[in-house]
């Protein structure tokens, strides 16, 4: 009985110091620059760019005005990916628990051989390869719209990010479904939900806040790793600076410009993802 | 009392070259409290999970209110009139209390919110912890989390309740908050089929004592009749070194 009047208490202290609240937000539900130390960093980083750009316009000011549509770019890429990457994951994900041997080798079969290349060699496969791949089919099939195939530089490297991140992110989402223990599928099941009524509201729900972390972590890895794309002929961050360092030669400040606004970027995200997994926690087992 | 509401037939299933079931037969009547002993391994788990299907089985037939258990899809249906409490209550830990009891009242049963809130409150008042509907199960004691485990099977409806040894995984001092709660439902006339050690709770409430070892039915009796003069060798050996603790 002892046991169950303290657990009393410490609910009353509890909801003494949220009262009327939700009770599953109350953990961190308020992240502010006291309780995340980290935004100074931000703020730092930030200052620093801010005062680079009015104490030396030249040529500070002149990178951030030539390169302002690559960090456009940069972002389109990295958040146009990461949105298709969460769905390839998902369905790759469940491929690979499937109890359907076909899916289960097509999707264990494609994260095997993703994840064996690197990025850039694939890459330059999709970019180089690929149309050339297309053209010839169109010649074979006699259709002139794919002879006259061009690949679109942006929506390539898009595809090529994804194929190439979507297995990881199978992996992630794979780990985090059984990472939820399995009385919780069968109580839902014995509850008369259908497996995929189950995995909607009582299996993914739980696995996505095991899975938060390394999600958010794919996304900062994924903003770094999209200057990649500036070999194939996208005009991202990476690439203008390249292109403004060969016109004025001055690769010191170039970089030291290109590597601070990456890290604006990066820090910004690590920041965001700190707070979704603070206001996403809740008490487990 | 007199319609069965659960009849298996020569129910065999195997885990891989384990036979967990060799040729089980059992009816339970409409309203019967059943409870099922015998020692670890004796497949009395196994054969409550086959009556709503969380495991398959190679061989025999369960009806269950009429409806025939097979490869087909009434297995949702079924699931629906049989409520299962389970050793590790398995409570969703990412909702609250008055969320477990009202999740599958909506998506299955398709009550209104309103609706499946008012039921799910009821329900909570009934096992005793009316003031606990906003907690998580991480922020419930072990009793607190069965009793709301059973609440949710209860939000069901379910025409038949299985237990599978639901006070195993408690503290002592709890397991007589649950017990008080299947007692109770047991007198409402629920048909309960119990896998449980409980000695105190199958002579007050339960009709019927089954007795299981190796896959097989060996005995069953009146409780008085199965603790008094049980008549297997099997039986006797069991009571006395469960008996005795």
């Amino acid at each position: 009985m002892l046991d169950s009047t303290l657990l009393d208490f410490v609910m009353e202290e509890r909801n003494k110091s949220a009262p009327g609240r939700d009770l599953s937000f109350v953990v961190g539900s308020e992240v502010t620059i006291r309780q995340d130390p980290w935004w100074w960093l931000v703020v730092a980083v930030a200052a620093i760019i801010v005062l680079l750009v009015m104490l030396l316009p030249v040529p500070f000011r002149e990178i951030v005005i030539f390169a302002r549509d690559g960090i456009l770019v940069t972002i389109v890429v990295t958040v146009t990916s990461y949105f298709l990457i969460i769905i390839v994951g998902l369905l790759g994900g469940l491929g690979r628990l499937s109890q359907n041997k076909l899916i289960f080798g097509i999707s264990s079969l494609y994260v095997e051989i993703v994840r064996g290349i690197p990025l850039l060699v694939q890459l330059l496969g999709w970019y180089l390869a690929s149309p050339v791949i297309i053209r010839n089919l169109g010649d074979w099939l006699n259709l002139q719209p794919l002879i006259e195939y061009r690949a679109n530089p942006i929506i390539t490297a898009i595809i090529a990010i994804t194929v190439c991140y979507g297995a990881y992110m199978s992996e992630i989402v794979r780990s985090g479904i059984q990472s939820v223990p399995k009385g919780q599928m069968e109580a839902a099941r014995s509850l008369g939900m259908s497996h995929f009524q189950a995995m909607r509201h009582v299996v993914l729900p739980q696995a996505f806040r095991v899975i938060l972390p390394p999600m958010g972590n794919e996304f900062i890895a994924l903003l770094k790793d999209s200057s990649l794309v500036s070999v194939v002929a996208v005009g991202d961050l990476t690439r203008r600076g390249r292109e403004f360092m060969a016109a004025h030669f001055n690769p010191i400040e170039t970089w030291l410009m290109v590597a601070l606004l990456y890290l604006i970027m990066t820090i910004v995200a690590a920041r965001v993802v700190s707070y979704i997994e603070k206001r996403s926690k809740y008490e487990r087992y | 009392m007199s319609r069965p509401i659960i009849q298996i037939k020569d129910i065999k299933k195997r885990f891989g070259r384990v036979e967990a079931l060799r040729g089980v037969s059992l009816d339970v009547n409409e309203g019967e409290v059943v409870v099922i002993v015998g020692p670890s391994g004796s497949g009395k788990s196994t054969l409550l999970r086959c009556i709503n299907r969380l495991e398959e089985y190679e061989e025999g037939t369960i009806i269950v209110d009429g409806m025939t258990l097979d490869n087909t899809s009434n297995i949702n249906a079924i699931r629906r009139e049989v409520g299962i409490v389970f050793q590790s209550f398995n409570l969703f830990a990412h909702l609250t209390a008055m969320q477990n009891l009202m999740l599958a009242q909506c998506i299955v049963r398709k009550r209104s919110r309103k609706e499946a809130e008012e039921i799910a409150q009821a329900l909570l008042a009934k096992v005793g912890i009316p003031e606990k509907a906003k907690a998580h199960p991480a922020q419930l004691s072990g009793g607190q989390q069965q009793r709301v485990a059973i609440a949710r099977a209860l939000a069901m409806n379910p025409k038949v309740m299985l237990f599978d040894e639901p006070t195993s995984a408690l503290d002592p001092e709890m397991i007589k908050e649950v017990l008080d709660v299947m007692t109770s439902l047991a007198k409402e006339g629920m048909t309960m089929l119990v896998v449980s050690h409980e000695m105190g709770f199958a002579r007050a409430a339960a009709q019927r004592v089954i007795f299981m070892d190796e896959g097989l039915i060996i005995e069953q009796a009146t409780p008085h009749d199965f603790f008094k003069n049980p008549k297997e060798e099997r039986t006797r050996l069991f009571l006395s070194k469960i008996l005795h603790l």
